[in-house]
């Protein structure tokens, strides 16, 4: 069991073009991952990374992304990931990159952190509000933030509206 | 100011922005820097304490003969008022001078192409001794391949000379997607040859050790400099001060 260890990387997706996050899909991000380990350490790199690489969690509103690969390959990937430059989907390229937030030996490490920070991210978010309604809003999604037994993503209780 | 907003939103809790002056070129003055003051003029809050974020000045001087040095020995009064000194010495008997008796913060370890000169390790260790930082960009890392393979050799090349102590790793970005987190240039200090506590102090502490020597320079004489140490406890990719250096926008 412990030969199987993973480590699960979390990062999010940053670009100033806000199409690039709705191409935030498994396929193109395992590929724009994939060519970036190729680029930087070539086949052997490639070919250890992608032994137990998938991309686990994704969310388009957030830009967060949840990566898996094996403990003895994460290094690889994680040294790799600053060398993503785009996403491609549907023959468009969005420039981007990629801002590594923690890695984890398991999913739950990686939902516990990803609570923490969603919730100064929209604590960041209520200080830059413009008006009572949004306020209100992010006021409620941060009230209602938890790690239920459900395994619930608190990145579906972010709003995302204009106050990006 | 694209290139800051990033900067903030991704962590960092200090940046400076470079101004460089290239002596190749002629009638180069050193003008007043900008202050940060005008370009914002409200500072966002560092995420996950409640200090502002800190821009600061810096100058990059980069020299291919000893006259240009001449500058910084004179007591003009606009070097004083950078931040943050950089030297970019281009040949062997320059970066000689520039780790023992320059007055400099920084000195620039070119990534663009093949070392002219090997580094010894004399001026290197005088360097570290004197409280100099060597400057690794990672941006053009980023941008092309050819450039990748400089920059490793070139900074694996000094690590072997200073075993990775008194590093700082900079952007040099031009544009805000050019900018990288802190932990992920940690992990880029790792290709570089660094070990990895050093690799993660390339980010922070050297940084901060650096603005301080920069401070130094600006009051005549030395400082103690107290500061409340962040709790252990919290995560250092999101506490510990980090500088980046990134190109004011023309």
């Amino acid at each position: 069991h412990a030969a199987l260890s993973r480590r699960y990387v979390l990062c999010e997706v940053v670009s100033e073009d806000p199409r690039c996050r709705q191409c935030i899909e498994d396929r193109a991000l395992g590929l724009a991952v994939r060519d970036a380990i190729a680029r930087v350490h070539g086949d052997y790199g490639l070919a250890c990374c992608s032994i137990s690489f998938t991309v686990k969690y994704l969310n388009a509103y957030t830009g967060t992304v949840l990566l898996r690969c094996r403990k003895d390959s994460y290094r690889l990937l994680c040294s790799s990931l600053p060398f993503v430059r785009y996403l491609e989907s549907r023959a468009q390229r969005y420039p981007c990159f990629l801002n590594t937030l923690h890695v984890g030996g398991t999913i739950r490490t990686c939902q516990k952190f990803l609570i923490q920070y969603n919730t100064t991210q929209l604590l960041r978010l209520l200080q830059n509000c413009t008006n009572e309604e949004e306020r209100q809003c992010i006021q409620k999604s941060l009230l209602s933030c938890s790690l239920t037994e459900e395994q619930s993503q608190s990145g579906d209780e972010e709003e995302d509206d204009g106050t990006e | 100011q694209n290139i800051l907003t990033v900067c903030f939103s991704v962590g960092y809790s200090a940046v400076a922005l470079n101004h460089v002056i290239d002596f190749k070129e002629k009638k180069q003055e050193i003008i007043k820097p900008v202050s940060p003051s005008e370009l914002f003029p409200s500072l966002p809050i560092v995420q996950g304490t409640s200090k502002r974020i800190k821009v600061l000045t810096r100058l990059t001087l980069v020299v291919s003969d000893p006259s240009h040095c001449n500058l910084l020995r004179s007591t003009s009064a606009n070097i004083r008022l950078y931040d943050i000194i950089a030297v970019f010495p281009k040949t062997e008997k320059l970066f000689h001078i520039a780790c023992t008796t320059l007055d400099v913060d920084l000195v620039c370890i070119n990534v663009t192409e093949k070392l002219p000169f090997y580094f010894r390790r004399p001026p290197v260790n005088m360097a570290i001794d004197r409280g100099i930082y060597f400057e690794l960009l990672y941006t053009p890392a980023i941008k092309d391949s050819t450039m990748r393979r400089y920059t490793i050799s070139n900074a694996i090349s000094l690590m072997q000379i200073c075993k990775g102590k008194n590093i700082v790793i900079s952007s040099a970005a031009e544009r805000p997607l050019e900018l990288r987190g802190p932990y992920d240039v940690a992990n880029l200090g790792l290709l570089f040859g660094l070990p990895e506590g050093e690799a993660k102090a390339a980010v922070s502490t050297n940084c901060r050790a650096a603005m301080l020597h920069g401070e130094t320079r600006k009051s005549a004489c030395g400082i103690v400099y107290t500061v409340k140490k962040p709790r252990r406890v919290e995560e250092e990719e999101t506490t510990v001060p980090a500088c980046k250096k990134a190109k004011t926008q023309a």
